[in-house]
């Protein structure tokens, strides 16, 4: 694992990148522009409500002079019931503005959230190749709640600033000289939080990959916990969880130890500045510049300017973490798939597939396929057999546009790819991949996943010809029967019956199987490829082979070798010619064999007596 | 950097899981509730000393931020007297209230800090500890994308509860109360009433304010759990999303999520701006202003207190404007703290007998009786097994699929207890087994083999400190060297979900490298796969048979030539044994071993009842 600062595994991901502030902000203010009613309505009661609570002191203040001027009660009972009436004006008019404003903050995070996991599934398969499942959740869900938490933030910065205009006015009317003393404070409050802005953000920021990287952690070890638990390594796994875990609070007490720092020094700075005002208006008062009143107002009213201008100070640090938590959100959203896809919708395939002067690579030179040609009819049934490594499953993943080729063309009745709309395109291939996956849901709704419309009598009859529907009714909901996540407790075979029956009602043009190393026992195998055969029919068909009994009865042998075709035909055709094709079918029987396994049992005897 | 605290052959079990540490130190609070487990952890070890000079400097510095205010009234009677020679003083005065009160916060923020730290710290490490614990049947039902919300998010909340919730709340008490004493001491003490029957109020407002904010903070910790889970299945199973083009469908499901966590959020949000006492305020100051108006006519308060009062009575908004986030964010702590504990307080179905055993297995296996359905289902996916095999043996398992074979051989090692039935080794029933000792002599080579996001090293070693040499001499062992050494680092290649992706057979090498340097007495080998590359095929037939030498040996597989190698094949039909023999026998008696074997090999069978 890479080091970083003293931290492990806390690098940026690949499609990290740094945005200026102004990039951010103008991203930032996109998201707000479908609220822009809402953001209207919230400006104006903050206003309103600013106003109101403003005004306050200020209102007293007048009453209290009244006071001292001895004057008629009404007077004073006029006032006071302003007062009143202003105050719970502010009440009504905090009240709209808190709950639109929320609404509106919600209402982004939602947005984001979701333009996000779009952009996120748009990405082609490299890209979940490299970057970790956990660490994307976080980063959608996780750093989506801290951006939410900073907006709000953002909303309290606009009353702040409007208070502290509102408080400043009748300061200036009692002295200009104080007023300036005091606005001395401002530049130096600002420059020094400023400072802290650097800091914040690279400390948020490894906050938050610390979150992401426990978060994986966590995702990871769940997931394997079957095996933890077989090898009892629950103590070595808890260890490295303590690594991670306490990296975390390293991380984040650092982060918590340096933003602690903040306000307390800036309190210091507002000491020293309101010793100056006593000091300067003590100082007026007895030499009989300024009332008693006054100075006391003033005194009052900029106590109560220090929490909107410390609030405006501290805003740029603090927001660090939300800025931070845009960028990784805007970072995964602006990371680029690398598939491109045409807008041209093919009506009914009739499944040619050309593949021409094919260039593909997963890594930088280190090529997969160079100058790869192939041609399947419509209708055809291909088998690509190879030793592991040839290229079989990468040849289908590029036909499924999961992958992007880098030269030469992949043609499906005489359109490119590329030229193709994706999502009509790829309903129309059916998949069988290796390992099946099936989603926490009912069984029923598993089957009809690429198919939703499709009736029950349909996913009966899909079941049956996947090898009989037996199993399922012995389940207790029959089709009903929820499936935990990933299909845990059903058998791997059970759940590759569920997979090739979603596949037969997907009722695609073009099949792709690529064939399972593992689980169906022999019988069920049978009865499976026997259904296929009649599946196959009229479709044209890739089967990757992984066991040699499937490819006996297919119409072509493609046979692979480090991405290049060596030998092509029947099984009669390859048989007779002898060759590379004969021999990896000779062996494979051979390693079914008795005497192989026999000669191995003597050959490991003899080695270690 | 190994723990020495482990306890598993230890005899005091009071905490049932299947893993835990020595010292358990919030084992009882976690059982009286979410209350005291959280004061339990606050107050933890030295924690309480931090805790208690953060709550004896809050109390501190809220004060003079208080007291800050009288001193500006007396200063300015002062002043308006016209003692000039008192300016200076009054100016030292602030200054050094001024200077000393965010020096002391400071260090009450950092003693904050800390504990707030700790905590995400300890309940964190204590949830997954308490994780790793529980049995397989929990984490089968468990999605993990919930589970990891828990672990994240709502391990977080409890360091917000401290940091800044608690020092708001406290800071809140102390800002209701110094101006209630003021008021009482510095002017009269009838006035005390506006101030206390507004607290009154206020604290009854209080309580309402959680209980309505609980059902919404509920949801919202659920939603964000379910959006986690909708979004980690979609992700994990994206390959299948996109193949079936699909993506429509996942964004649809986790837009509701993310919807109703956003209907949450808002319900929250409606619940605080409708926050009455911020009106309950006004009119406090309000009244409290009329009444000081009618004390000034009748000559008993002078204007100068009628400001002061009135200033004190401002005051009151600091706690006011402050419970609104504070108490939210109490309530988010204690919400996921219940959520934390209903995970943590789960009973594992799989603990250490008091007694439980630990010795060296030689590896006579017997099932008798055994009945079991996984536990929430009523479906028996075995069914009265009974078969006993000798140390050394090896028997092969097979039937159709879904017939249990997979879940016969997760019994043994006890990943999931019997309902009926017993299963001995060396006589002794499995549940006897401490679980160390029992899952430490049992190594598990699965179907669908689980590589960790990790080095090659790392995955064979699998948390042993091993040295590099054995763990290159067992791979040797498992066939698995020579490939090893021509990835891009060798043993240090990093594999998994960012790493290089391992071949099916290239896993299974790597799971009997791992097997090989546990040297189980029982070995339990899923081996359905068959790969036609003759190179990889010869390796890791050479692979499974060096490990079998030598060990009791569960087999299930498909290949004629291993399981007629087998000491003893079961027959596996929908739970129950229907045959047991050699393969001699079945091949004879057994109708449901020719239905699996006969018709598929028709072409080859003479040669394979052949033999030679």
């Amino acid at each position: 694992m890479s080091r970083k600062m003293g931290y492990f595994g806390l690098d940026e991901e690949g499609y990290d990148r740094i945005y200026s502030d102004r990039e951010l902000f103008s991203r930032v203010i996109k998201l707000f522009k479908p609220y822009r009613r809402s953001m209207t309505i919230v400006i104006i009661f903050i206003c309103l409500s600013s106003v109101t609570y403003g005004l306050t002191p200020f209102l007293m203040s007048l009453v209290i002079k009244q006071l001292e001027l001895e004057s008629n009660p009404l007077i004073l009972i006029f006032f006071i019931i302003n007062i009143l009436i202003l105050n719970s004006l502010g009440y009504v008019f905090n009240y709209v503005n808190r709950r639109t404003g929320n609404r509106m903050v919600y209402g982004v995070c939602y947005n984001l959230r979701r333009q996000t996991n779009l952009r996120v599934l748009e990405q082609d398969l490299s890209f979940f190749d490299k970057y970790p499942t956990g660490r994307i959740v976080s980063r959608i869900n996780s750093d989506g709640q801290k951006f939410g938490g900073s907006v709000t933030m953002f909303t309290e910065l606009i009353s702040s600033f409007l208070m502290l205009i509102i408080v400043l006015i009748p300061m200036i009317f009692i002295s200009l000289l104080l007023t300036g003393v005091f606005m001395l404070i401002v530049p130096i409050v600002f420059a020094f939080t400023l400072s802290f802005r650097k800091v914040s953000r690279r400390k948020s920021v490894l906050g938050q990959r610390s979150l992401a990287q426990v978060n994986a952690f966590v995702q990871e070890s769940m997931a394997g916990i079957q095996i933890i638990k077989s090898f009892r390594q629950e103590e070595s796994q808890f260890e490295n969880f303590q690594a991670i875990n306490d990296q975390s609070f390293r991380v984040n007490m650092s982060r918590a130890l340096y933003l602690s720092i903040l306000f307390p020094s800036l309190d210091i700075l507002i000491a020293v500045l309101y010793a100056l005002l006593i000091f300067f208006g003590g100082n007026f008062v007895t030499q009989g510049v300024l009332s008693g009143s006054d100075i006391y107002l003033f005194l009052q009213s900029s106590l109560i300017l220090f929490a909107p201008l410390l609030q405006i100070a501290g805003f740029w640090p603090q927001f660090q973490e939300g800025l931070s938590a845009a960028e990784r959100i805007f970072a995964l959203q602006d990371s680029q798939s690398y598939i491109k896809q045409g807008d041209y919708i093919l009506d009914s395939i009739k499944g040619k597939i050309e593949f021409e002067n094919l260039g593909f690579e997963y890594v930088p030179e280190k090529p997969v396929f160079k100058d790869f040609n192939l041609e399947i009819q419509p209708g055809e049934t291909v088998a690509i057999v190879g030793h592991t490594g040839a290229g079989k499953s990468s040849l289908t993943k590029i036909l499924l546009r999961l992958y992007e080729f880098q030269s030469g063309d992949v043609r499906i009745d005489g359109h490119s790819i590329r030229d193709i709309s994706l999502t009509e395109f790829r309903r129309s291939i059916g998949f069988i991949p290796q390992v099946p996956f099936l989603w926490a849901d009912t069984i029923e709704n598993n089957v009809t996943y690429g198919a939703p419309d499709a009736k029950r009598e349909e996913v009966i009859w899909a079941l049956e010809q996947a090898g009989g529907t037996e199993w399922v009714e012995s389940l207790d909901n029959g089709l009903e029967t929820f499936i935990l996540e990933r299909g845990k407790v059903l058998s791997m075979g059970q759940r590759q019956l569920i997979v090739f029956a979603r596949v037969l009602l997907q009722n695609p043009s073009i099949l792709i199987l690529d064939e399972a190393t593992a689980s169906v026992d022999p019988f069920t195998e049978l009865q499976i490829q026997e259904s296929m055969e009649r599946v196959m029919q009229g479709r044209t068909t890739i089967i990757i082979a992984h066991r040699l009994t499937t490819v006996r009865n297919v119409d072509r042998i493609i046979v692979l070798d480090h991405g290049k075709i060596v030998e092509e035909g029947n099984h009669e055709n390859l048989m007779q010619k002898n060759g590379y094709y004969a021999r990896l079918y000779n062996t494979y029987f051979r390693h079914q064999s008795y005497e192989f396994i026999s000669s191995i049992k003597s050959k490991i005897s003899e080695t270690n007596p | 950097m190994k723990s020495q605290r482990l306890k598993s052959q230890s005899a005091i079990l009071k905490n049932n899981s299947e893993f835990h540490l020595e010292e358990d130190d919030f084992l009882e609070t976690r059982h009286k509730g979410v209350r005291s487990w959280i004061l339990s952890h606050m107050f933890y070890r030295s924690n309480k000393y931090l805790m208690f000079i953060f709550f004896a400097l809050i109390v501190f510095t809220s004060f003079f931020g208080s007291y800050i205010y009288i001193i500006i009234g007396k200063a300015i009677d002062v002043f308006s007297a016209g003692q000039s020679d008192q300016v200076v003083s009054y100016t030292f005065i602030v200054l050094f209230i001024g200077l000393g009160t965010p020096i002391l916060g400071l260090l009450g923020r950092a003693c904050r800090e800390i504990v707030a730290q700790r905590i995400e710290r300890d309940v964190r490490r204590e949830f997954y500890l308490s994780l790793l614990g529980k049995s397989q049947s929990f984490h089968d039902r468990a999605p993990v994308g919930d589970t990891m919300a828990r672990a994240t998010n709502d391990v977080r909340f409890l360091n917000f509860l401290i940091s800044p919730a608690l020092a708001m709340i406290l800071n809140a008490i102390i800002n209701l109360i110094v101006p209630i004493y003021l008021i009482g001491s510095t002017y009269r003490l009838e006035l005390m009433l506006i101030p206390i029957i507004f607290s009154i109020i206020f604290i009854l407002y209080l309580r309402r304010f959680l209980r309505r904010l609980t059902p919404p903070t509920v949801s919202r910790r659920i939603a964000f759990g379910f959006m986690n889970t909708v979004l980690n299945e979609s992700l994990s199973g994206i390959e299948v999303v996109k193949s079936m083009a699909q993506e429509e469908h996942s964004v649809e499901k986790y837009k509701d999520s993310a919807m109703s966590y956003r209907d949450a959020g808002i319900e929250q949000g409606d619940i605080q701006a409708k926050y009455l006492p911020l009106l309950l305020l006004s009119i406090t100051v309000t009244l409290g202003l009329t009444i000081a108006v009618f004390y000034n006519r009748a000559g008993i308060l002078s204007v100068g207190a009628v400001l002061g009062l009135v200033g004190l009575l401002l005051q009151l908004r600091f706690p006011v404007n402050a419970s609104i986030r504070s108490f939210l964010m109490l309530q988010e702590a204690v919400v996921g703290a219940g959520r934390l504990l209903e995970i943590m307080n789960k009973k594992s179905e799989i603990f250490d007998s008091h007694d439980a055993v630990s010795k060296e297995i030689e590896g006579k296996v017997k099932f008798e009786n055994v009945t079991f359905a996984y536990p929430g289902t009523q479906n028996k996916v075995l069914k009265k097994i009974n078969f006993e095999v000798s140390a050394g043996q090896t028997v092969a398992i097979v039937g159709t699929t879904g017939s249990g074979k997979t879940t016969l051989t997760k019994l043994i090692s006890r990943l999931y207890d019997i309902d009926d039935g017993r299963i001995l080794i060396d006589g002794i029933d499995v549940r006897n087994f401490s679980l160390q000792s029992l899952r430490d002599q049992i190594a598990y080579i699965e179907q669908d083999i689980f590589i960790f996001s990790d080095s090659i090293f790392d995955n064979i070693s699998f948390g042993r400190d091993s040295s590099e040499e054995q763990v290159i001499s067992v791979a040797q062992e498992a066939q698995a060297h020579e490939f090893i050494e021509n990835l891009p680092d060798q043993y240090n290649t990093e594999v998994g979900e960012r790493g290089v992706q391992l071949s099916g057979g290239e896993r299974q090498r790597i799971a009997i490298a791992r097997a090989f340097l546990t040297d189980p007495k029982i070995l339990i080998l899923d081996d359905s796969s068959s790969s036609i590359d003759s190179e990889t095929e010869e390796r890791i037939q050479k692979a499974i048979f060096k490990i079998l030498r030598g060990r009791t040996t569960f087999i299930i597989t498909h290949r004629l030539s291993q399981i007629r190698w087998a000491d003893l094949i079961i027959v596996l039909n929908q739970g129950e044994i229907v045959n047991q023999g050699t393969h001699e026998d079945l091949l004879k008696n057994s109708k449901e071993y020719q239905k699996i074997f006969i018709k598929r090999f028709d072409k080859t069978l003479d040669d394979l009842l052949g033999g030679d």
